[in-house]
């Protein structure tokens, strides 16, 4: 039987853990950017 | 036969570890981040652009920097070189109990990577290549009453192409043809000393044609690689002068050369395959070799295949987060072609490379050389000789525990990312002019160092669970 991929959720969780801070600085500088932008619209 | 080394380089048994290892990897992150708020705050003006040479002592340098000196070390290049092709050749074909293989892809590959950062470029003095070339040269002028004559003039474009393929080429019959993962390929130590042989007569035909001194620098793939990391270093001989420049420095401006940003992410990209084939890509390796094997191509043809497949992916992986990272910092300001960026910036990846070879193989390098300076010396071709009587010493696996091995992988991956975020953010001090812009320009390069760090340690704690 074919296991459903909920079954490797511990395996994925810790490839999402890992990436978690990346994940985080490329949030801030998406943030940052838009942020200058309607700075520079306005 | 299966090549043995690698074994040491895994990582096993981190069971008493305060914290899980993933947090280890936020650790490492948050200090990049402070680093980067710090830098920002702290360092306002640029402090790499000017390498502040200055010569050490007049004495000093004649008595380390001298014609002596250079021939004795060119003499032991030759000599090693000589070693290493007889060893390989004439000595058993036990890959553990030849001084071939641990000279060549340890001593030699690993080990001249740490004594270039800490010492600068001795490679240059110790090149095989290089010594008995201008002791042709050297003869040819005593006949002649010239020296003789360069036949081509070698193009700028060339860059440093060539020694990119070279590494390439060595990384590939290190990690490809004789990798030591779950299917025994084999790499003898007659494959190394024919392999050496083939590289030779590359090096001095490309030194015959462009000019000894040419392609030492630009496609000697050795001389480029160790020159590379000696760029770090604080030692630098200058028209036969030893001198110190600030530490770093020598790296600005590296990479503007053709061939660089390749040569830097080839090298973190192969280190990254080696730790991800027995970890997180072992599945899937596995999974293309079995169907590669159900299509009818042979076992060893198979893996070879399918480990090129994924060392191509790899190396194209870290590629892309560079390239990616390098389009961020564009967005920052247009102006400067994303090549030219990459250009600017791909020195600051050189910390990166070094921090992912300490921290893959800081355990090779400590095992193995046990063996090479005691029973590998004594015996070099493992036919029972006790030269210096050493051959019956052993390796002592217990060195260092895992846990502590844990420790100096990490310590080496946040060292090698802050001071990649330092040169960067000098860099961009230079390139941007106004502080302001510069930070905006480097929240990329904090992503990517966020990035590959995170990578380094999660191939880290995936080997060979």
């Amino acid at each position: 039987m074919t296991p459903l991929p909920i079954a490797h959720a511990g395996h994925w969780a810790i490839y999402v853990l890992y990436a978690v801070p990346v994940l985080i600085v490329l949030g801030s500088i998406a943030r940052t950017m838009l942020r200058d932008r309607r700075k520079d619209d306005g | 036969m299966q090549l043995t080394l690698p074994i040491a380089h895994a990582l096993v048994g981190k069971s008493d570890l305060p914290i899980p290892e993933w947090l280890f990897a936020w650790g490492a992150s948050l200090v990049l981040i402070v680093s980067f708020v710090a830098l920002t705050l702290a360092w306002q003006r640029t402090r790499f652009e000017d390498e502040g040479w200055r010569p050490v002592s007049e004495w000093i340098s004649r008595a380390l920097v001298n014609r002596v000196v250079g021939f004795a070390a060119g003499a032991l290049g030759a000599f090693l070189l000589g070693l290493t092709i007889y060893a390989a050749l004439k000595g058993t074909e036990a890959p553990d109990r030849n001084f071939s293989l641990t000279f060549v892809f340890v001593t030699f590959w690993l080990g001249l990577v740490v004594v270039s950062v800490l010492l600068g470029d001795v490679f240059r003095a110790l090149n095989p290549w290089r010594a008995i070339a201008r002791a042709v040269a050297g003869v040819f002028r005593l006949i002649a009453g010239q020296s003789p004559p360069a036949p081509l003039h070698y193009p700028e474009r060339l860059g440093r192409w060539p020694a990119v393929i070279g590494i390439a080429a060595f990384a590939w019959m290190e990690l490809v043809w004789g990798q030591s993962g779950f299917q025994a390929v084999g790499l003898v130590p007659h494959d190394v000393g024919i392999a050496v042989i083939v590289y030779s007569a590359i090096t001095f035909i490309g030194m015959a044609l462009f000019g000894i001194e040419e392609w030492t620098s630009r496609g000697e793939a050795f001389s480029v690689y160790f020159n590379m990391f000696s760029r770090l270093s604080a030692l630098e001989v200058r028209e036969g002068r030893l001198g110190f420049r600030r530490a770093l420095s020598g790296a600005v401006g590296w990479a503007a050369v053709p061939g660089s940003i390749a040569l830097v992410l080839l090298t973190i990209g192969v280190t990254a395959f080696d730790g991800a084939q027995e970890g997180v890509l072992k599945d899937a390796i596995t999974s293309l070799f079995d169907t590669l094997v159900d299509a009818g191509l042979g076992p060893v043809a198979s893996l070879r295949v399918t480990n090129s497949i994924f060392l191509a992916l790899t190396i194209a992986a870290v590629a892309a987060i560079f390239w990616g990272g390098v389009a961020g910092m564009h967005t920052v300001r247009a102006g400067i072609r994303i090549r030219e960026l990459g250009r600017l910036f791909g020195h600051a990846f050189i910390p990166i490379a070094l921090a992912y070879l300490v921290a893959h193989y800081f355990t090779l390098v400590l095992y193995q050389e046990q063996a090479q300076f005691t029973y590998l010396l004594s015996d070099p071709l493992g036919d029972g000789s006790d030269i210096l009587g050493t051959a019956g010493s052993g390796i002592d696996y217990g060195l260092i525990g895992a846990t502590a091995v844990w420790y100096v992988q990490v310590g080496a991956l946040i060292v090698g990312h802050v001071t990649a975020l330092v040169l960067g953010h000098d860099r961009a001090l230079a390139v941007y002019r106004d502080p302001a812009t510069a930070s905006r320009s480097q929240y990329w390069m904090l992503a990517m160092m966020v990035g590959f760090t995170t990578l380094g340690l999660f191939l880290l704690s995936q080997a060979n669970q």
